[in-house]
């Protein structure tokens, strides 16, 4: 009979009651009795849970001197062997499996077992020899064994940070200038830091801001580039390049990156504007297509990619991950270190990725892929010189055969931001909607740098404008708190009465001049001018005296008074 | 069968009716899920302001949540009366007696406070049942199968399915319409309120009020050019409710612009003690009220649906008596005991058939549609009756009449018969309080006049989270003929004003001239007037957008 009946108790005192309880005959018992009993299936799970783990510390009470390892998995082993502190136990069990089943994964996770009980003679600072991972592991298998892009490159000679510049529809895009305009700033800072040359392998000289183009009309940019701060520019031109295709354009690329080095191309092995292995420093453009190269790029020269980066600078580390370090010592600082951060989980967190090299295998380039926008547009400079350098290669016919056959331009949409001038127009245009844009666009051509916006009022009116200004009536045009925030020199408001909702969109404008019939009107209140009348009558003498090159006078005194304020 | 997650009960909406809907079947651990479009409770709620608890009510909103009165509430309402106005004067009678029949209390509230309170609780006591309360969700939609209604579907989220879908998504319930139970057809049968809550720190003194008191002051008369109607002011903590409720066929009949009937009451001398030197106004809001005497659903419910509270037209608006908060909370309790019979007699396609009998048991339709009402208005809701009346009033008799009854027509006043009794024509609304004030009335003068904020920056004040580029009502005629009526009925547009939701245009083509109605929603109070005035296709914005009361 058991000293503790289930069917007496609830269900909340038998599990503190069974926990001590190690007979598991006992305890099957206990199950009889409350099968028969209650027979409640949370109390028999209950006692069936202690019975399977008190038969498995029996189970586990093996002794490591006398078990037959024939019968135990290598998993088994390893677990048996991590709580041996014995060396002379550990060698027993060593020869009784090489005797054995000899399973060479098994033998390893002792002899391992072994070096750290004795103490490793390698820990007084010689470095572990290196074994590839075939040879370490023979019975597994290495899938990148034999991959091309595995080069196995140690300590080779890297230099220059290289900025790959994206070009769409014959534009050199903006975040390629950001780019080039950041590498200036990180490369003038770095050869002040390191002086160029870092062991002397190659000449001391400043390291470079290397410009890639590649595409159908890559040499138009060329100088553009340089203004915008490369020291030398490396193009691809090809009409075949005219639309961005991943294949080509990785050939190209890692070509001009392996030029003069080692892995060269045959033919390019000695160019005159490079010695080295590889590029120290890569960055892309984080954009549909840039992100597609950047990766396709990186595995080629195998290295890694840090993608949609937001920020960039270069220091030394100190590392401490043996993987990097070799296990040599509990730190080892890495020099030159591009740190990438970038934002996680949609922006709430920020990592910082470093590409370093392990002691067996180099991790360069350093690359990474920019959101755009993160850096700012430089202002460029004409007067700047460097270095052109056309690249030639034969491009396999294999490489093109994705063929783009038709693609669509994306309406970009109006941007109204970064105008001198800003003419804008509400529902004071209603008696004549079609004449009242006419009027607001005659006055923004005479303006060397202005552009036409309207208010909400407009955007969702039942005007039927006329076809030729009915384009300026879409929502791309509208200014507010749902529209685009503008801040010009000058804000020329002509029938708005200025709610706060379209307030709120310009009211950080230099100068607000104002032209309404009524003086009551919001608007009047931050404005720096008003005008009172009719727009129809106003503007026209408006775009006049601007063409005079009298606009200034016009606003001051002829066609209105200066408001209070 | 598709593979929609499921949940007992889903509720939607978390005002009054969803509240006590949800409170009630957590109470019986039905698993129920509450749904709400507003970024909080509350925020997308308006009422004039006053919750009732009746004496002979089965559920009262302080029953289902304990401390609502001193956490939710403002100030009980111990004083009552109403003002008969005839320009300059007034003669008020003290109707305290008529209030508290049936009462065992009556509080003003705002609803962001009193909602958002309410949720807190409903999400703890659905949690509990597994369920709980999710914001920014608008439901969209009834989910068939077979044609039957199985359950709801929303922008948000993929469809759920439950065994009871509670409708209380207010007066513009999709949910009804898509049922086909509800309809925005008719003017006459809805009222449109609008309410300005106004900043009066000093509420105490203006009012002589002590802490645990408060004032509910009516205005009928001819304070509104015309238009069926009345105003009202309720005191609030340290704020006034100040509104306006007009019968929406009278509005449009009369072109009358709601905001401008709001200005009336708030200018007027008699509130000008109330209000003192500055006037702040701390929101402008609107709202649509169903006149239940006349859609009030006899069986709101179909398939496992089921209406509660103004989805189902459960707003009793006769005469000086205005209780809809107090109906809604009776209506979601009762729906949900409803559920949970019909649960534990295994047939939960039972609980809408059940829940429409404990309507009528309860003498909840009758007070929504008293049949007093039904008899009378076959006499007194035509033209000839009505001139008759007014007639009769404005005659040397009719005015003699009242003279000779004098203060006797408080008590007539006070009756509750006579209140439900009352004919929906301009006879008790204007010319009855007109005649009164002017044979009985006393003057009111004050020394100066509020000035209130005009249209565009009481628009300017309210907050909005605009859905750019996906508007919420669409307007499927533009022509003045059939839409016309929104530029003065929509509470934030009027004639000649371009910053309002609808503008009036003159559009010229080829030599043409016609006058067209053009929309734009970003100003939008959603209070469901162009659903009935103009020709629309009108959804609620999606969950999180378009405007966020913060008063209520």
């Amino acid at each position: 009979m058991v000293e503790f009946d289930p069917t007496e108790h609830e269900i909340a005192e038998i599990g503190p009651e069974i926990k001590d309880v190690d007979d598991p005959d006992e305890l099957r018992e206990m199950l009889e009795l409350e099968a028969e009993g209650e027979d409640r299936a949370p109390v028999k799970t209950l006692i069936e849970d202690r019975i399977e783990k008190v038969e498995d510390d029996e189970d586990g009470e093996i002794d490591p001197e006398t078990v037959d390892l024939s019968e135990m998995t290598v998993a088994d082993i390893a677990n048996m062997v991590r709580d041996v502190d014995d060396a002379d136990v550990l060698r027993d069990i060593l020869e009784r499996e090489t005797e054995g089943k000899e399973r060479s994964s098994a033998i390893s996770q002792i002899e391992n077992r072994i070096d750290s009980v004795e103490g490793s003679e390698e820990e007084d600072g010689e470095p572990a020899v290196f074994k590839p991972p075939e040879e370490k592991y023979p019975e597994l298998d290495h899938p990148t064994n034999d991959k091309q892009w595995v080069e196995g490159t140690v300590g080779g000679d890297y230099r220059d940070m290289w900025v790959y510049c994206e070009t769409q529809a014959g534009e050199l895009i903006d975040v390629s200038k950001e780019m080039l305009g950041k590498a200036r700033t990180l490369m003038d800072d770095y050869n002040d830091e390191y002086g160029g040359s870092e062991d002397g392998t190659s000449s001391g000289e400043d390291e470079k801001v290397i410009a890639v183009l590649v595409g159908a009309d890559a040499s138009k940019h060329v100088e553009d580039v340089i203004a915008y701060g490369a020291d030398m520019v490396v193009y691809h031109e090809d009409d075949r390049l005219e639309r961005f295709r991943h294949k080509p354009y990785t050939e190209i690329m890692c070509d001009m990156a392996r030029a003069g080095g080692p892995l060269a191309a045959e033919g390019r092995e000695d160019v005159d504007w490079k010695e080295y292995h590889e590029p120290r420093y890569t960055i892309f453009p984080a954009t549909n297509n840039g992100r597609d190269l950047s990766a396709l790029v990186q595995g080629e020269l195998d290295s890694g990619l840090a993608s949609d980066c937001s920020g960039l600078y270069i220091e030394n580390e100190m590392i401490s991950n043996p993987a990097k370090t070799g296990g040599t010592s509990d730190k080892k600082e890495f020099e030159r270190v591009l740190h990438m951060k970038r934002p996680d989980f949609s922006g709430f967190e920020y990592s910082t990725i470093l590409c370093i090299d392990k002691p067996n295998r180099d991790f360069h380039p350093q690359g990474a892929s920019v959101i755009p926008g993160s850096f700012d547009l430089p202002e460029p400079d004409h007067d700047r010189e460097g270095e052109i350098v056309e690249h030639e290669m034969e491009l396999d016919d294999e490489w093109f055969r994705v063929d783009v056959t038709e693609y669509d331009q994306l309406d970009e949409g109006v941007d109204l931001t970064g105008h001198d001038v800003i003419v804008a127009l509400g529902r004071g245009i209603g008696d004549d909607p079609t004449r009242g844009m006419e009027l607001g666009l005659d006055l923004v051509d005479a303006f060397d740098d202005a552009d036409l916006g309207i208010t909400r009022g407009i955007v969702t009116s039942s005007y039927e404008f006329e076809g030729h200004v009915e384009q300026y009536s879409a929502e791309e045009r509208q200014i507010g708190e749902t529209g685009q925030v503008v801040e010009p020199d000058v804000y020329i408001a002509a029938g708005i009465s200025g709610a706060v909702q379209h307030k709120v969109g310009m009211d950080e404008s230099d100068t607000i001049v104002t032209i309404n019939t009524d003086t009551d009107a919001d608007i009047r209140n931050f404005s720096d001018y008003f005008i009172e009348g009719d727009l129809f009558e106003v503007l026209p003498r408006l775009t006049e005296a601007v063409e005079r090159g009298e606009f200034a006078k016009a606003v001051a005194d002829g066609t209105g008074g200066k408001n209070d304020d | 069968m598709t593979d929609h997650e499921h949940y007992e009960a889903v509720v939607v909406g978390a005002g009054p009716g969803g509240a006590a809907a949800a409170a009630t079947l957590a109470k019986h651990d039905v698993e129920t899920l509450v749904l709400e479009r507003g970024v909080d409770a509350g925020s997308k709620n308006v009422s004039g302001g006053l919750i009732y608890a009746e004496e002979s009510a089965p559920y009262t909103i302080d029953d289902l949540f304990p401390g609502f009165r001193e956490q939710a509430a403002e100030r009980p309402v111990t004083d009552y009366y109403i003002h008969n106005v005839a320009g300059e004067k007034v003669k008020t009678f003290d109707i305290t007696d008529l209030h508290e029949h049936d009462t065992e209390w009556s509080d003003a509230v705002l609803r962001r406070k009193m909602d958002s309170w309410l949720a807190d609780r409903v999400h703890e006591k659905t949690r509990e049942t597994g369920g709980g309360l999710l914001t920014e969700v608008h439901v969209n939609g009834l989910l068939r199968e077979n044609g039957e209604i199985v359950g709801v579907t929303c922008d948000e989220l993929d469809p759920i399915r439950a065994d009871l879908i509670v409708a209380a998504d207010g007066v513009n319930s999709e949910l009804a319409r898509d049922a086909g139970l509800m309809s925005w057809e008719e003017p006459d049968e809805w009222f449109q309120g609008v309410k300005a809550v106004v900043d009066v720190p000093d509420v105490d003194e203006r009012f002589d009020l002590g802490p645990d008191e408060g004032a509910a002051h009516l205005f009928s008369g001819d304070l509104f050019e015309g238009v069926r109607g009345g105003g009202f002011v309720y005191t609030n903590e340290d704020t006034l409710s100040v509104g306006t409720v007009f019968h929406l066929d009278s509005l449009v009949a009369e072109e009358a612009e709601p905001h401008e009937l709001l200005d009336s009451l708030l200018t007027h001398p008699l509130l000008d003690d109330w209000i003192g030197e500055d006037y702040e106004e701390l929101e402008y809001s609107a709202k649509l009220v169903p006149d239940s005497k006349k859609v009030a659903h006899e069986s709101p419910h179909k398939d496992r649906l089921v209406l509660v509270g103004d989805a189902g037209g459960q707003m009793q608006a006769q005469g000086p008596i205005i209780k809809g908060m107090n109906h809604a909370v009776t209506a979601g309790a009762l729906a949900a005991e409803a559920y949970v019979e019909a649960r534990s007699r295994g047939d939960t396609d039972l609980a809408g058939e059940r829940y429409a009998t404990k309507l009528d048991r309860e003498g909840v339709m009758d007070k929504l549609r008293p049949t007093r009402y039904e008899l009378a208005s076959a006499v007194g809701e035509n033209d000839l009756a009505t001139s008759i009346a007014d007639g009769v009033l404005r005659s040397a008799v009719g005015r003699f009449g009242v003279r000779v009854l004098g203060d006797r027509l408080e008590n007539l006043y006070s009756s509750p018969f006579l209140s439900m009794l009352a004919p929906d024509t301009r006879t008790p609304y204007v010319t009855m309080p007109t005649v009164i004030a002017e044979e009985l009335g006393t003057r009111v003068t004050a020394e100066r006049t509020i000035e209130t904020p005009d249209l565009a920056d009481r628009i300017g004040d309210l907050t909005y989270n605009t859905d750019v580029g996906n508007p919420h009502i669409e307007l499927l005629d533009n022509s003045a003929e059939a839409s016309g009526a929104a530029v003065s009925a929509c509470p934030v547009s009027a004639k000649d004003f371009g910053g309002g939701c609808y503008r009036e245009e003159t559009v010229k083509t080829n030599g043409d001239e016609k006058t067209a109605v053009s929309l734009d929603t970003q100003p939008c109070v959603e209070c469901g007037t162009c659903a009935i005035v103009a020709d629309t296709d009108w959804e609620h914005p999606q969950g999180g957008k378009g405007v966020e009361f913060r008063e209520g």
